[in-house]
């Protein structure tokens, strides 16, 4: 009846050297909860700029004096193997503490729009007198940062998480700021409310299915960490039914945030409705995130039943990719034409991952960082084309912009062909590094049809730029605002990084290498 | 009284004594009770106040607030009782004291928050 | 009574939740659904806990039970802040954002 006693736990050991980058974001997080409640409204935003930037520097920071501690070559498991510092684990935290950064930047800009891109108070009924009000006079609220902070702390717990408790206890923690975040438009409420409201109920649905998974695999393997799920996989003498629910069933959670065909249905609407600076972050360190998590449960956990799932997830692949790009040449506004891109680049790590050896782990994470510096950019640069209503979105308004801003529109340019895959841009660099991958691994079928797709997905890029430079402005055409000093530093970062992976990608693609090994 | 169903016997005699009970009671009420309805004895009784409004008036938003603030910090008192268990053993001592007052730092820090922001005030 | 029973139940129970989502209108009965549909999971948690004869299920229900509680909490308001403009929680009435 009784079947374990309280006297056989014993304290799990907990290294906190190790664990830091994760510890001091989240605990900077909580500093500005405190500052957030007992410093002056005018003091605030600069001091949570400050603990945020700081934060994820001191993150940054500590990630690389780990990986330089040889943390990288010899993985340590932690916290009872709850949280695995490995190669890979380090360089997916450190991806999305740089991407976070910039993010940042984006999102404490306060020039572009005057106050800030974000409402003043969220509890204001949306379209009342007193939210014109505030969305006339008043500042941003700064209750973004720290949330922003508690969502890249998480998202930093879920790509080291080593048992699938810790992971779906940090899915949450990353996912629950992110749909708060979706709601805080100071523009359009009611179309960020309504992104926000999707994002959570199909985010709960999912994490209920990502819930019901981590039962069944219990259920199988008598535990939850993965590499006991890796060996019960192996021995005979298991039914390997719930072994395959559960599979099913975390997959289900993992790629909806991964935002994969068919998991995606959320992704435009809430790339659309969200505040564009979240959408950036979402587009970049979510994505991050998400197929850290992937990476991991694939290489750690289910390695030696690959035959027989690899098949099933190939056939998501090749849906993502395909459906991405078609849909993407239907689109009329530049933020879910982002969104379906976005999709599409999803199927195209996911090709990386199903390489399923050590090429494939590098070419993900590379592909990763590459992806996430240009998307980052290319949004920064949607906030800048404005009219009175707010960030002009809609294709049409577009037009002609290459002559009312000839470097915006040149920028712009240079990103649409980086995700076009042109060479010499880190968006060709990455697809070589994950098609060669996959050819390595033996799946040309997937490499096809990634091809395929991504050149028809060059057809909607190559779209906007014909329309910016080709077609006359309309009489009221959107005005391009002057970029406040974050914003043009993001921009910067976003389109040098760009352009560095595209000519000197052996600088990323070696850290990626030698990252490239999962601690069992 | 014996055998493998025995204790049920109890129970199901139990219960028709309950039932025979309660209906002999309710039926001697209405057998010696005066029976003279009027308005005033038939609407809702609240306390002796008059009772305002339809009786699926919708709840205060205010309520909800502290609901949800109740449910939170209720349901993350969950951790405290395996902590209780465990933390006097050999072996764990102080260590978990430390990690358990951090635990619940950090639920004060969010009552802290939500005391600043002026949601425990009722205005 | 063998405990393969209450999987059967949990697998009731979770069904019934996601069936509840794809057809319910309102979105805090979506959301209860949801809810339904974790409780199926810890139900199973629990289970499965018994049937291996460890503890860790029921741990992980617990966790499981409040990280529902921080979902509901974030949920309903925004749901609220939704409901405050349009007066109405339908998620059919969430029909700006498409195509």
């Amino acid at each position: 009846m009784n079947p374990v006693l309280a006297a056989d736990i014993t304290l799990p050991h907990i290294n906190y050297g190790a664990i830091a980058p994760i510890l001091i974001l989240l605990g900077m997080a909580c500093v500005g909860v405190l500052a957030e409640a007992f410093l002056p409204r005018t003091l605030r935003y600069p001091v949570q700029v400050l603990v945020s930037l700081v934060a994820q520097v001191a993150g940054l920071a500590t990630i690389i004096g780990l990986a330089l501690s040889n943390y990288a070559k010899k993985p340590t498991l932690t916290a009872g193997d709850a949280l695995a510092v490995d190669g890979p684990g380090l360089f997916l935290q450190g991806a999305v503490l740089v991407l976070g950064i910039v993010a940042t930047l984006l999102i404490a800009e306060r020039s572009v729009e005057r106050g800030g891109a974000f409402v003043a108070q969220a509890a204001v009924t949306a379209g009342s007198e007193a939210d014109a009000e505030q969305a006339r006079r008043q500042p941003s609220q700064t209750e973004i940062f720290p949330l922003s902070l508690f969502a890249l702390g998480g998202m930093m717990l879920f790509v080291s998480a080593n048992d699938l408790l810790t992971m779906f206890v940090a899915l949450e923690v990353f996912s629950l700021p992110l749909y708060l975040m979706c709601a805080l438009a100071r523009r359009r409420r009611l179309l960020s409310q309504e992104a926000a409201v999707k994002y959570f109920l199909l985010g709960a649905f999912s994490s209920a299915f990502f819930v019901y998974g981590i039962a069944m695999l219990y259920g199988f393997a008598g535990s939850v960490k993965f590499h006991d799920i890796a060996v019960a996989a192996i021995s005979s003498g298991k039914s390997d039914l719930l072994m395959f629910i559960g599979l099913a069933m975390l997959a289900i959670g993992l790629l909806f945030k991964a935002a994969a065909v068919p998991f995606h249905v959320w992704t435009p609407d809430v790339y659309q409705g969200a505040p564009t600076p979240v959408t950036a972050l979402m587009a970049s360190c979510t994505k991050v995130a998400a197929f850290g998590g992937i990476l991991r449960i694939f290489y750690v956990a289910f390695l030696d039943s690959r035959w027989d799932w690899r098949p099933v997830i190939g056939v998501i692949a090749v849906l993502t990719m395909v459906i991405g790009a078609i849909l993407a040449v239907t689109q009329t506004d530049i933020k879910r034409l982002l969104a379906y891109s976005s999709i599409a680049n999803a199927g195209y790590v996911l090709t990386g991952v199903l390489a399923m050896q050590k090429d494939g782990i590098s070419s993900s994470l590379f592909y990763l960082v590459t992806y996430g510096f240009t998307v980052l950019a290319a949004f920064g640069l949607v906030t800048l084309v404005r009219d009175q209503d707010g960030e002009a979105t809609h294709l049409s308004r577009w037009a002609g912009l290459g002559r009312k801003a000839p470097v915006l529109a040149g920028v712009f340019t240079f990103l649409m062909l980086s995700f076009a895959g042109i060479p010499l841009t880190s968006g060709f660099t990455g697809k070589f590094a994950v098609f060669s991958a996959a050819l390595g691994g033996g799946q040309t079928t997937l490499v096809i049809f990634g091809v395929l797709s991504s050149v028809l997905l060059a057809f909607p890029y190559l779209r906007v730029v014909v329309l910016m430079y080709l077609q006359e402005p309309a009489a009221d055409a959107p005005t391009v605002a002057v970029p406040g000093a974050l914003t043009s530093a993001a921009l910067a970062i976003g389109a040098i990084v760009t352009l560095l992976l595209g000519v000197w990608p052996s600088v990323l693609l070696d850290v990626a290498n030698s990252a490239a090994q999962f601690v069992g | 009284m014996s055998g493998y169903l025995g204790s049920y016997a109890t129970l199901g005699i139990l219960l028709v004594v309950g039932v025979v009970l309660f209906g002999a009671a309710f039926a001697g009420n209405r057998l010696l009770r005066p029976h003279r309805p009027d308005p005033g004895k038939l609407t809702t009784y609240e306390s002796g106040v008059d009772p305002v409004g339809g009786d699926w008036a919708q709840a205060e938003i205010r309520y909800y607030v502290f609901a949800y603030l109740y449910v939170l910090f209720a349901v993350e008192s969950v951790f405290l009782f395996p902590w209780a268990l465990v933390f006097a053993r050999p072996g764990f001592g102080t260590t978990t004291l430390v990690e358990m007052a951090v635990f619940v730092a950090v639920l004060l820090l969010g009552l802290l928050y939500a005391w600043r922001k002026g949601v425990l005030r009722w205005t | 009574m063998t405990p393969t029973y209450y999987l059967v139940l949990s697998a009731a129970l979770f069904c019934v939740g996601a069936v509840g989502v794809l057809i319910r209108r309102n979105a805090i009965v979506v959301f209860m659904s949801v809810e339904l549909m974790l409780n199926a999971g810890n139900l199973a948690l629990v289970t499965f806990a018994r049937i291996n004869g460890s503890l860790d299920g029921q741990i992980m229900a617990f966790f499981v039970m409040v990280v529902a509680a921080a979902e509901v909490v974030v949920g309903l308001a925004i749901i609220m802040s939704i409901f405050r403009t349009r007066r109405s929680a339908s998620v059919d009435d969430s029909n700006l954002l498409k195509y």
